[in-house]
């Protein structure tokens, strides 16, 4: 019975959980612990989120299914040591997916992607206050890709994901404010780009 | 390999993310390692070789690590190749909507101010606004861009929001998408705060929290705090509004009088009378006679072993009917040899065997020896006809019995079900005149509550506590769903005689709660005739106004044509914005 409530309750798109939501996932997880075939509502309500966080860093999508599958393989392997921490469930599972990822373009080879709309680099601009033009198109994209691999990780959740500081710094381990620290200092970075770039320009 | 960059991928339809999950799969291939895992891990343990290699490659790999550590500098950073891959855009529709900055004053000239406050960061301080809130910030509550706290000068900009007015000024969206459901946010009190040290933005220290106590005019306790989040460009929930202060909070919960009080006496007692019914209901079925059907009696088999046992008749009664039985060794009992049946056993033993009714399990002991044997039930000679005989009558009997007993059943479960149904719509029905009940005290405690707040006049007010750990803008609303009722699509008409196009905003202003409606003016205009609204229309860098008599008329005899009045152009501040929209 609790499984199939929870199944068929209606998540918030993504993360927001509210404390009984969370409950009833601590009960999910427990469940899935004592049997493997109760893991599939988790399966089930996380699926799309992590095939989307794979894939929003890789350029094949097959390879990104593939992905996807070990995460959630993985994840169930290891669900005994899986440790209640006030978080949803979710953080957790990017954490699996992010070294998952990671590993790929280490021992697969496979490409690291940064995948973005122009509406999101125009938000970059709007937010260190650059009224966005055409020309910083690629000056964007180059500074982007050459962000060391952390700092491209909290740009990509936060602009290209739009994901909120709490679930950012709970995916990347760190504290709320660590995280909005670090995002301005490449916000900072981007800006003096821009503004040189702005210069030289004229 | 480098990075690849790709912009406006396509994103992948959710009937193809669909197609690839496959739980079944998963729990196969999971199913699948754990038993490879089990079996290389006992081969693994067993082998020597392995374990002993792998101590060695560990031990070269510390010292490995150890030799670059010490000896090697950092390598340099190698550059590489990167691809840029540009994929063209899908439309112009979706990127033209997606360019538009998050928070715009829809009217030039006009914003809602900052109030700037100057304070030392090591002190805190205590702001006071115009408006009589208070800004209450600890000592050390500020940090820069490296997570060091800051000391000295520092400036807080702040400014709040309270009406209509305010809302439509500033430019900020209290669209509200939760879950994919659209709402507009009815305000209580927002707030937007910043800080700044030389210019330069600073951060709320992660250990500290500014508090904000906001004056504000709304007393109702149904709002939440939401965060705006200028990225995903949606109002974040922080949690329930929990803050009123200098008012008494209102109470939710429905006073109980004596009627629903005894209606809920009546509730309470219905389930136990189910569980008393239930418990009726099984012993009566239990009280029916049992129905034993007889075991048809077997013809003892030449040459097979046999013991004769005196049986309990209490114990056993399908074998009661049986004179002279003897019971057959089975053939499974490979322990049993001729000389069991030599040997005087000094106590012999029957109880179920392992199908039961046809054999038996018969118990030999003497001393400390005992054996076990299952024994099947047979008849001899004209015993076996005797018997058969018998059978066929009891065979009736028992189907008589059990037909009986089958309408007996029957009977009490219709009777039982029919008491359960009953007592179920006593319930249903008792909840239905409770809910009415309490419906009905509601509406009176809103009343009189109503009636206390016209009492205090409308200048009462009420602190609300915004709790803030970042900068950024904050809001105590409650979420409202759009207005429906009627549509109609229409015609802005300026002084009653020019029509109106080429519309930048469109807002619809209720007069009943501090909500603003941010319209797609290309789409119809719904409302609710039930509530009393005002329009305010921006197009072609003016704006107009319909004010809520005009609204009404426009609207009741259910013309398309809304009538709109040019607004000064002068107006250049909220005060007189305000006055404008009559607020």
């Amino acid at each position: 019975m609790l499984l199939n409530a929870v199944y068929y309750m209606e998540f918030s798109p993504r993360y927001h959980h509210t404390a009984d939501m969370l409950q009833t996932e601590q009960h999910l997880i427990e469940a899935a612990k004592q049997n493997p075939e109760h893991f599939g509502p988790l399966y089930d309500k996380y699926y799309k989120q992590i095939f989307g966080y794979v894939y929003q860093r890789m350029d094949c999508k097959d390879t990104a299914f593939d992905l996807t599958s070990q995460v959630f393989l993985k994840a169930l392997t290891n669900i005994e040591k899986y440790e209640y921490k006030g978080v949803p469930f979710a953080s957790w599972l990017y954490r699996i997916a992010h070294s998952e990822v990671m590993q790929s373009f280490r021992t697969r080879k496979n490409q690291r992607t940064v995948n973005a709309d122009i509406s999101d680099l125009r938000n970059i601009c709007e937010e260190v206050e650059q009224e966005y033009m055409e020309e910083y198109k690629s000056i964007l994209m180059t500074v982007i890709k050459d962000l060391p691999e952390e700092d491209l990780q909290l740009v990509e959740l936060r602009f290209f994901e739009k994901r909120q500081f709490k679930e950012i710094a709970e995916i990347l381990n760190l504290t709320e404010t660590n995280a909005k620290v670090k995002l301005y200092r490449i916000l900072d970075r981007v800006k003096k780009t821009l503004t040189k770039s702005n210069k030289n320009g004229n | 390999m480098g990075t690849k960059f790709n912009i406006d991928r396509k994103p992948v339809p959710d009937e193809e993310i669909n197609s690839h999950k496959d739980f079944g799969e998963l729990i196969k291939t999971f199913k699948k390692q754990s038993i490879e895992k089990a079996r290389s891990d006992t081969n693994f343990l067993k082998n020597k070789k392995i374990t002993y290699t792998a101590i060695i490659a560990g031990a070269t790999v510390l010292c490995t690590v150890t030799y670059f550590s010490v000896f090697k500098s950092k390598e340099t950073k190698q550059t590489t190749y990167d691809k840029i891959t540009t994929i063209p855009l899908q439309t112009n529709a979706q990127n033209s909507k997606s360019n538009k900055a998050f928070i715009v004053p829809p009217i030039s000239k006009l914003n809602v101010p900052y109030q700037k406050f100057k304070l030392k960061s090591e002190h805190g301080a205590t702001l006071k606004t115009q408006s009589n809130s208070k800004i209450i910030v600890p000592k050390n509550a500020f940090v820069n861009k490296k997570g060091e706290n800051i000391i000295g000068d520092v400036e807080i900009q702040f400014r709040e929001f309270h009406d209509q007015a305010d809302i439509i000024a500033s430019g900020i969206p209290m669209k509200y998408d939760s879950a994919g459901i659209q709402s507009h946010l009815e305000s209580a009190g927002m707030i937007d705060i910043k800080g700044y040290q030389n210019n330069e933005p600073i951060f709320i220290n992660p250990k500290k929290q500014i508090t904000v106590e906001l004056q504000s005019t709304q007393i109702a306790d149904k709002f939440n705090m939401y965060e705006l989040d200028t990225v995903a460009k949606n109002w974040t929930y922080l949690h329930r509004d929990n803050s009123l202060k200098g008012l008494e909070k209102q109470d939710n919960t429905v006073k109980e009088n004596n009627v629903t009080k005894t209606i809920q006496k009546q509730i309470d007692a219905i389930p136990p009378k189910i569980e008393i019914e239930k418990v009726v209901y099984s012993k009566k079925i239990n009280q029916l006679p049992k129905a034993n059907e007889p075991t048809k009696p077997s013809k003892a088999i030449e040459g097979r072993p046999k013991f004769q046992l005196d049986v309990n008749a209490k114990e056993f009664p399908e074998l009661a009917t049986f004179n002279n039985m003897v019971f057959e060794v089975g053939s499974e009992n490979k322990n049993y040899n001729s000389k069991l049946s030599e040997i005087t056993w000094s106590s012999a033993e029957i109880s179920e065997g392992s199908q039961k009714g046809k054999n038996y399990l018969l118990t030999l002991k003497l001393r400390d020896r005992i054996e076990k044997l299952f024994v099947y039930p047979a008849l001899t000679g004209k015993d076996f006809d005797n018997a058969l005989k018998t059978y066929d009558i009891k065979y009736i009997e028992y189907k008589n019995v059990l037909a009986k007993r089958l309408a007996d059943e029957k009977r009490l479960k219709e009777e039982f079900e029919k008491k359960q149904a009953e007592y179920l719509a006593e319930q249903k029905k008792l909840n239905d005149d409770l809910i009415k009940e309490r419906i009905k005290i509601r509406q009176e405690q809103e009343q009189q509550l109503a009636n206390q707040f016209k009492s205090i006049g409308n200048q009462q007010r009420v602190t609300r506590i915004f709790q803030v750990s970042n900068f950024g803008i904050y809001n105590s609303d409650c979420p409202n769903s759009m207005p429906k009722g009627e549509v109609l699509n229409p015609l802005y008409m300026v002084n009653g005689t020019t029509p109106l196009l080429n519309l930048s905003y469109s807002y619809l202003i209720c007069a009943n709660k501090n909500l603003v409606y941010n319209l797609n003016p290309n789409e119809p205009l719904r409302f609710n005739p039930a509530e009393k609204y005002s329009m305010c229309i921006i197009a072609n860098g003016k704006t107009y106004l319909c004010d809520h008599e005009t609204f009404a008329n426009n609207t009741s005899n259910k013309q398309n044509k809304i009538s709109l009045k040019e607004i000064s152009s002068e107006i250049d501040n909220v005060v007189d914005f305000k006055k404008a929209l009559g607020i």
